[in-house]
Order: C-alpha cells, then sequence, then structure tokens
C-alpha cells in the first residue's frame, strides 16, 4: 500500500488520483470532527440521514417587532433556514443589519431533531454577534 | 495493490492518455489476447500500481456509458432551469465556499450556463472534442454548484466531482478501435472509487438509533395520491426498521465491491435495484437516482456491452450515423439549419441566441481545425448532427416538462413577492406568450395590470376565468377591483362577480367571505398570495 502511494506521487496523474482521494476522504471526516453547524451536511455525502430530517423554526425581530421575510429573500433561502443552516441565517442577517442600519436585528432558532433533543439557538442581536 | 501480479491475456488497444512513468513489462507478462477483445494496435504495459493504470474496460463499455451519462446530464441541465428565478432574486446569495458571494450566478447567468451544459453534454455524448468539451462543462457546473447554496443537491456536488475526474477519462474513440478493443483509463478507475467512497460515507451517516430503528426513512417515504402505496407495501412485508438496515448494508457492500471487477456480475444488479428502489420512492431528487443507474453501466460487465454493439441493428444505425457524420460542408449546413430552426421553436429562454452563438463557435472551431490541424472533413458534419441533437434535446425537453412554464411563473412569482413589479410583469407576459391556455399568466398578470392598465387588467382575469371555471381566484380578483372603485354600481358588480367565484369553487373559504363583507359593507382588501 505504501509503496503504491509512494508511486503515485510520482507522476502527475497519481498525485491527482491521490489529491481526490485524500479530500474525499478528509472533507467528510470535517463533519464528524470538527463542525460548527450540525445541520450543514454539504460535501459529508450523509443523503437521507436523520439530520436531514430535522426542523427548524426561526423567528426574526427588528427592533423587537416580528420581521416578515418574505418580502426579503426568495423563499428559497427562508426554505434553508428551515433545515437550520447557520452559514444562511447569518448572511441573511448581516444583510439586515445593512438594509436597516441602526437596527436590531434579532433571530432564534428552535429545532427539533429526529435523534436528540430539541436545541435552541440564538435569541441575540445580530448585528453585535453576527455568528449563531 | 502493487504487488498483484499483472494479468497480461488483456493488451490494451491504444491508451489515450498513458501515464507517464517508465515502466518495464514484467516477464510474465503475455502479449497474447483475450477471446473477447481483439488484438492491440499498440500495446504498452501498464505501469505501477495496476490497480489504478492497468483499469481497461471495453470501448464499446465506454462508449455506451458516454451516451447515458453525458444525455443524462444533458436532461438534468434543461430540467435545472425552472430553478433559474430564484439565483440572484432580491440581491442576495450565499456562496457554498466564503468569500464567493458575489460571484454566484444570477437568473439570467444561471439560465444561460444550464442551456450552454445541455449543449456541450450532448456534444460529450457523441464523442465530439470531449478533452475540451468535458472540462469546459466542469467548469461551467463548478461555478453553477459552488456559487450558490441555493443549490442544496448533493448529487450535483457528485456531478462536479465526477466531471472533473471525467475530464481525464479518453472518451473518443481510439484509432481503430472496435466494441471489443479494450481502453484503459486510471481516471474510470477514480470515478469508480469516489462512488465507493460515497457509498461508505452515506452508510456510515446511517449508523444512529435513528436511522436503524426505521425512523428516519418512514418519514421520508410518504404515501400520496399521486404515487403507488410503496409505504403500505413495505409496512406489510419487511417493516421500515429492517428497510433501514438492508439499505445500510447495501451501501456498505456497495462501497466494498465497486472496484472490484469480479464482484460486477452482482454488484450491477444489486445497484440498479438500490436505485430504482429509490425511484420508486419519488425522493425529490431530480434525476439523481437515474444517473446513478446510468453509471451502472460501466460495472456492467463488458460482454454485455460488446454483444449490443455487435447487434445488427445497432451496427446499422452505426453505419448510417458515419455516413451522416461523414458528410461535407454542405450536409453540414442543412444539420445546422435545421439545429437553429429547432431552436427557435424552443420555449426556453435565450434558446435561439444561445443555439447561435454555440454553433457559430462550434463551426468556427471545426472550420479552424480542418484549415490548421488538418482534421477530417468528418468532424464538420458530426458537429452540425450533435448541434441537431442538441436542439432537438431542447424541444424535447421543453415541450414534455413544464419547465419553461415553471420558469416564467416562478420568475414573476418571486419578483411580485420582493417588490419587482416591472420584473414580474415581463415575467408573465412571456408566460402567456408561451402559454396563452395556462390561466395562472393571465391571473397574475391580470392582477398586477388592475392598477395601471384596468383594462388589459381585467381582459387577462376574465381569460383565467375562463381558462379555470372551477376556480374563484380570478372572479375575485375582479370583484375587489370592482369594490374598490366605490360606486354603488361597481360594487353590485362587484357582489355578482364573487357570487360567481362560489359558483365556480363552492368549497372556496374566501369566495364565501367576501360574499359576505360585500353584503355587509365590511371589505377590507386581503393580500392575496396564489403561486
Amino acid at each position: 500500500m505504501i509503496s503504491s502511494i509512494v508511486q503515485l506521487t510520482k507522476t502527475w496523474r497519481g498525485r491527482f488520483i491521490l489529491a481526490i482521494v485524500a479530500s474525499q476522504l478528509a472533507i467528510p471526516l470535517h463533519y464528524y470532527v470538527r463542525h460548527r453547524d450540525p445541520h450543514d451536511e454539504r460535501f459529508a455525502w450523509r443523503m437521507f440521514s436523520p439530520m436531514r430530517m430535522s426542523k427548524c423554526q426561526a423567528t426574526w425581530q427588528r427592533d423587537d417587532q416580528p420581521l416578515n421575510l418574505g418580502g426579503e429573500f426568495h423563499e428559497a433561502w427562508l426554505e434553508l433556514v428551515e433545515r437550520g443552516r447557520f452559514t444562511v441565517i447569518e448572511a441573511m442577517g448581516a444583510e439586515l443589519c445593512k438594509r436597516y442600519p441602526g437596527a436590531r436585528i434579532r433571530v432564534s432558532l428552535d429545532c427539533t431533531y429526529l435523534d436528540a433533543p430539541a436545541e435552541h439557538y440564538g435569541g441575540y442581536d445580530l448585528c453585535q454577534v453576527p455568528e449563531l | 495493490m502493487a504487488k498483484r501480479s499483472p494479468r497480461g491475456k488483456r493488451p490494451p488497444a491504444t491508451s489515450p492518455s498513458p501515464p507517464s512513468a517508465p515502466t518495464t513489462p514484467p516477464a510474465s507478462q503475455k502479449p497474447a489476447t483475450s477471446p473477447k477483445m481483439t488484438p492491440a494496435p499498440t500495446v504498452a504495459p501498464a505501469p505501477s500500481p495496476k490497480f489504478w493504470f492497468g483499469f481497461e474496460v471495453s470501448w464499446a463499455k465506454l462508449a455506451i456509458g458516454r451516451v447515458v451519462l453525458f444525455g443524462l446530464l444533458a436532461a438534468d441541465a434543461l430540467l435545472a432551469i425552472r430553478h433559474a428565478p430564484r439565483y440572484g432574486a432580491g440581491g442576495f446569495n450565499v456562496a457554498q465556499l466564503a468569500g464567493l458571494d458575489g460571484l454566484g450566478p444570477t437568473h439570467a447567468s444561471y439560465a444561460i450556463t444550464q442551456l450552454g451544459l445541455a449543449y456541450l453534454f450532448v456534444l460529450a455524448a457523441c464523442g465530439i472534442a470531449t478533452r475540451y468539451v468535458v472540462p469546459i462543462a466542469a467548469a461551467g457546473y463548478a461555478w453553477l454548484y459552488f456559487g450558490s447554496q441555493l443549490d442544496s443537491y448533493q448529487h450535483h456536488y457528485l456531478v462536479v466531482m465526477l466531471l472533473v475526474i471525467g475530464s481525464a477519462i479518453p472518451w473518443q474513440r481510439p484509432a481503430g478501435a472496435t466494441a471489443r478493443t479494450p481502453v484503459r483509463s486510471w481516471a474510470l478507475r477514480l470515478f469508480l472509487v469516489q462512488l465507493a467512497i460515497l457509498y461508505l460515507w452515506a452508510a456510515i451517516s446511517k449508523m444512529t438509533p435513528a436511522w436503524l430503528d426505521g425512523r428516519t426513512l418512514a418519514m421520508q417515504i410518504v404515501t400520496a395520491p399521486d404515487r403507488m402505496n410503496l409505504r403500505g407495501a413495505i409496512d406489510a412485508t419487511i417493516g421500515m426498521a429492517t428497510l433501514s438496515k438492508l439499505v445500510l448494508v447495501t451501501e456498505l457492500g456497495l462501497a466494498a465491491t465497486l472496484c472490484w471487477k469480479r464482484a460486477w456480475p452482482i454488484v450491477a444488479p444489486v445497484g440498479v435495484l438500490f436505485h430504482l428502489g429509490i425511484v420508486l420512492s419519488k425522493f425529490d431528487i431530480g434525476l439523481f437516482a437515474w444517473l446513478m443507474i446510468g453509471i451502472y453501466g460501466f460495472v456492467v460487465p463488458d460482454r454485455i456491452w460488446i454483444a449490443l454493439a455487435e447487434w445488427p441493428p445497432i451496427r446499422v444505425l452505426g453505419r448510417l450515423g458515419r455516413v451522416i457524420t461523414g458528410a461535407g460542408w454542405i450536409v453540414a449546413g442543412v444539420l445546422v439549419l435545421g439545429a437553429l430552426g429547432l431552436a427557435m421553436l424552443v420555449r426556453l429562454p435565450y434558446a435561439t441566441g444561445m443555439a447561435t452563438l454555440i454553433v457559430g463557435v462550434s463551426i468556427g472551431a471545426a472550420y479552424s481545425a480542418q484549415r490548421f490541424a488538418a482534421t477530417p472533413q468528418a468532424r464538420v458534419a458530426k458537429i452540425g448532427a450533435a448541434a441537431l441533437l442538441a436542439t432537438g434535446l431542447w424541444g424535447v425537453v421543453d415541450r414534455g416538462s413544464d419547465v419553461a412554464t415553471d420558469y416564467y411563473r416562478f420568475w414573476g412569482g418571486s419578483s411580485r413577492r420582493l417588490g419587482d413589479l416591472a420584473s414580474a410583469e415581463r415575467a408573465y407576459r412571456e408566460l402567456v406568450a408561451i402559454a396563452p391556455d395556462e390561466p395562472v399568466g393571465h391571473f397574475q398578470l391580470g392582477r398586477l395590470l388592475l392598477d395601471k392598465d384596468p383594462v388589459a387588467g381585467l381582459a387577462h382575469l376574465r381569460t383565467a376565468q375562463h381558462l379555470e371555471p372551477s376556480r374563484a381566484r380570478a372572479y375575485l380578483a375582479e370583484a375587489r377591483y370592482l369594490a374598490k372603485q366605490g360606486t354603488a354600481a361597481a360594487k353590485a358588480q362587484a357582489l355578482d362577480k364573487a357570487r360567481e367565484g362560489t359558483f365556480a369553487e363552492p368549497s372556496s373559504s374566501e369566495a364565501r367571505a367576501l360574499v359576505d363583507q360585500l353584503t355587509k359593507g365590511t371589505l377590507a382588501t386581503p393580500a392575496q398570495d396564489d403561486p
């Protein structure tokens, strides 16, 4: 095995093979050993996983008043919010902070899981603390 | 792997991209020919590790796999156009990779790129300039996928990987190759290894109680009126828990055996049945399951594809194809004109412009190749035939699906919700133009026009009433408009219209409420949001 790997490093084709195989083993591993967002299963080949069945409800507020996002973002982004995708929620928060300068944009995310207790995320002003 | 003794019994006919490592043929290697494959015009011993660099398939398998794989990708690209309106909507985007948000596709660039990809995939399916076509398609596909998290299909990420790897597969017919000629490709081996890794991780993700006890699968396989009762059949037989365990075992088994050639007679039917099961479950994953079934073509034993390729009707078709594509500029011109004519009938956005551009570039490339690189004239007619096939596929997908109408409907809907009424009007006008018999376009356009051009708006609403006589919404929109006019006569007409709405759709609570409000004079204008 080792000698095969050494031989592979000697040609560009071999190095290409090693890069693809190594990346495809390492990138999904990242989800299991060090993830910030449990809902973000991209690049981890977790099709139809139990996590995919989780449901999240986001409550958005602008200066403590309910904020309807239907007129702010395409509904496809709101679907990703329901899947609890942190990067999307944070980017939406940043966008709202930009659209409403000086406002307090608060988001609370309540998620339920098939195989874990319910979790609560956020609940604070994303313009002050931009990460969930 | 490196210690495996070379088989030596099937010298590769051609090695279009031979490894550059110097090799010495082992003493045990015999330059004999396989009874199933033709002898090689040139024989190059496979360098080590042979697991990668000695991997061979018959030319018949590679050619048929190419047609199936790229044909499916072409259809999938066209079907994805319906999602174009979400890209760039509201001026917001989050890319798959940090820092690329600003480089994501817009709704126009997404649609144009998918049309272009469909065209390139047809060229690849026909084996035309695959050394250039496949990498260009890989780059375009990767841009669309990595450019926005709106694409949440994991199989699109898989396609990016397969196209990157596939850029190194020798898809074009090697000189003198027949159906039986073995073709050596380390990249095709990597293609299968990529799938094996995918199965491994997919299985690992299912090693949790929530999967093993059947709860996860039970939530995903639901019974719906338009689906066969797969759920009922499973519950009445093996049950969800057993099926879930079977799925896990199957994925692990496929991961372990996909790259083991001797296991292919078992792996191929198991894999195909596994993905057929996914097709039957109707998960919302586009053509992914079909794509996987197509990819299993590379695992089906070579002798089956060789037999198919040598089947007399297929050989006749092949000869016919060679006659057509072997013709010169005149036939090429006729084919190209036919392709452009077909493109003009396609209702997909930007179809005519894209067809003209791509055909122009293709002809230019073919002329340059002929003029400066002494490429045989046959290529020119082949490009014309591929152009005709590509625009023909555009037409088949357009007329055989709702892609074009969905595109304009989604565009109009998202623009309306995001407050861009001018863009919404443009989308609905296009929808009415391409589908004058669809009520949704008339209804939405009518509602939009009521304020600025009431005559046209009412005309569209009445067309919608005529086209969907059992729905109340167009009657109610007209009733609300009339009630807003304030005169007694208009209010009476509004009440009549609202009543017509209740006759059209007796179950509509909204229609009954409107009649009630108009009768009592307590109408408040609600925000109606039909898709």
